[in-house]
Parts: C-alpha cells; structure tokens; sequence
C-alpha cells in the first residue's frame, strides 16, 4: 500500500517538476530567439516577421532531442530509488 | 522590520538545518556491545520519531523494538574531529520501508543479526544512522548500516552527504533562474499592461472628479 502512495506521490511530484522545466526551457529559448532575431534586424519593427521567425524557432525546438532530455526527470530519480533500495538491502 | 525579517530567515535556516541533521545519514565508530528486543508503547510525542512496523505486517499501538548497545567513539562538529574518549550509545533498527525518511531499508534482521554477530568479537564497525538520541523522550537514531573496521581510526569520506548538498545547491541556483525568468517573461508584462490599465483608469477618475465638482460649483455661491 505504501508502495503505491510512494508511486502516485512521486509521480506527481516529478511531473511538477517535469512541466516546470519545460516551460522554463521553452520561455529560454523564445528569449533567445527575440535576441536574435533583433541582433540580426537591428531597427526592423516588422512585428509579424518577427513572430513567424521565433514561432518556426519554437517549433524546430520541440521537435529537437532536447526537450526529450526533460525525461530524464522521471528516469534518474527511479534508478536512484532502485540503487538506494539494492545498497540498503544487500548483504 | 529589518530586524523581523532577519529572525524569519535565520529561524528557517535553523529549522532547515535541524531536519537535514535529523534527516542525513551520519557515521558512528562503535564497538557493539549487546543486541536487544524491548516492547515498546510509543507517545503521541515520539511517536514520529519512530518509523511503521516491519514492512509487512501490521500497525498496533504496541510492538517490540530492535537495540543496538554500542560503545561509540566521541567526536566534536556532527563527527568531523575524532576524540579519544567513548560513550554509550544505542540505536534502534528499524525499517523505514517505502516511507519517509526515504532509506528504503527492509533488512532490520538480517541487520539485527549483523550487529549480532559483531557484538560476539572485539572488533570495530562503523554504523551508518539516522536520527538524534533524546534520553528524556526515549528517542534513538535509526541503525542503516553495520560495517566491520579494522581499527578505530578509519577515514569516513561521508559520499551521499556530499554529493546531496551538491546537488542541493545546483537545485537551489536552478530554482532561482526558474523563478528570475518567470518573473522577466510572465509578471512583469502583466504587471506593466495591468499599471498602465490603472493610470488610465485613475486618469478616468480623476477627469470624472472634475466634471462633478465644477457641476456642484455652478452651485455655489459666486464671489
């Protein structure tokens, strides 16, 4: 029973976690794209280029490894907890 | 104020630090003299300091205790100087099962019988633990781990702890750029279009205030 309460509430507490950090990394990468864009624009106020151009960004972003990496915040802690559980308990 | 703000932050600090020392493994040189069962009937006070039962069986308001006596070398600051005096020492074995603190340990006898088996020869271990030792509430740390040493001078490189502050400071600066962005992306543009929506709101007001007081001016009487 305790098992499983261990399984939901660390299940919750990761995706917290997990959705954090994607919202962050996506909102470093829109900011990075704006700073861009306005480097190589200098003075061009073309607000719709400008969108098209950090929205294409987002998009080649997401479809990127990187966001997958975001998973590892499930993987690492469970075969941290499964290496705690065989050093504890092996003889 | 100041002053209300720095004893907010320092309390924080003391209790953050409380609950990592109580929390955080540590490592005892002892010398296991004995191992011992007693019955024990919890408080509602210590009762939290005591893990469940056995992972397995059952809940009761009553149940035996495993006990570790040892003869524990002393030492100053949390066990970083060695000192040559001993002390009497006694840990419970527990486990913690699936349950906080998160050890995860399901071998209180085969542990039992380690320290058992090490209180029959002279020799020294190591005892990983958990917990404080409060004599007036009858509370023991928790017993992890028995490893067999050679001498009572052996190096303890303490690993988990230092990678766990380590990553708890990488956590810590995350959070913080976490926070910073969120507050440069999403609170201060809603902040400024909600500032400006109120000056003009209170612009409104004020051009409003006007018109009713020079209304209730052609009232009065003119001078």
């Amino acid at each position: 029973m305790s098992f499983i309460r261990l399984l939901l509430f660390g299940f919750l507490a990761l995706s917290v976690v997990y959705l954090s950090i994607s919202v962050y990394s996506r909102s470093v990468r829109r900011e990075k794209l704006e700073k861009a864009w306005a480097k190589d624009n200098p003075g061009r106020t073309d607000l719709a280029a400008r969108d098209a151009f950090v929205a294409e960004g987002i998009v080649a972003y997401n479809a990127s490894f990187r966001p997958k990496l975001i998973g590892l915040v499930y993987i690492v802690p469970t075969v941290v907890v499964i290496a705690i559980v065989y050093i504890t308990n092996a003889n | 104020m100041h002053r209300i703000k720095i004893t907010f932050r320092v309390l924080v600090f003391i209790i953050a630090g409380l609950f990592l020392h109580y929390v955080l493994p540590q490592h005892d040189i002892v010398k296991i003299t004995s191992t011992e069962i007693i019955r024990t009937d919890f408080s509602s006070y210590n009762r939290i300091f005591y893990a469940q039962p056995d992972s397995g069986a059952v809940e009761q308001p009553t149940r035996d205790l495993r006990l570790i006596n040892t003869d524990k070398k002393k030492t100053w600051l949390l066990g970083f100087i060695p000192r040559d005096s001993t002390e009497v020492m006694v840990y419970r074995n527990e486990d913690t099962g699936w349950i906080w603190p998160p050890y995860f340990k399901f071998d209180s006898s085969d542990l039992q019988a380690e320290a058992a088996s090490a209180a029959r020869g002279e020799s020294w271990a190591v005892v990983t633990h958990y917990g404080w030792r409060v004599r007036w509430a009858s509370i023991y740390p928790n017993a992890v781990a028995v490893r067999l040493v050679d001498g009572p001078d052996v190096r303890i490189i303490p690993w988990f702890n230092i990678f766990f502050f380590g990553f708890l400071i990488v956590g810590i600066v995350f959070l913080r750029a976490m926070w910073r962005q969120f507050r440069e992306r999403t609170v201060d543009p809603l902040m400024d279009s909600a500032e400006h929506r109120f000056d003009e709101a209170s612009a409104g007001i004020s051009e409003k205030k006007g018109r009713v007081s020079r209304w209730l001016g052609t009232w009065r009487a003119k001078k």
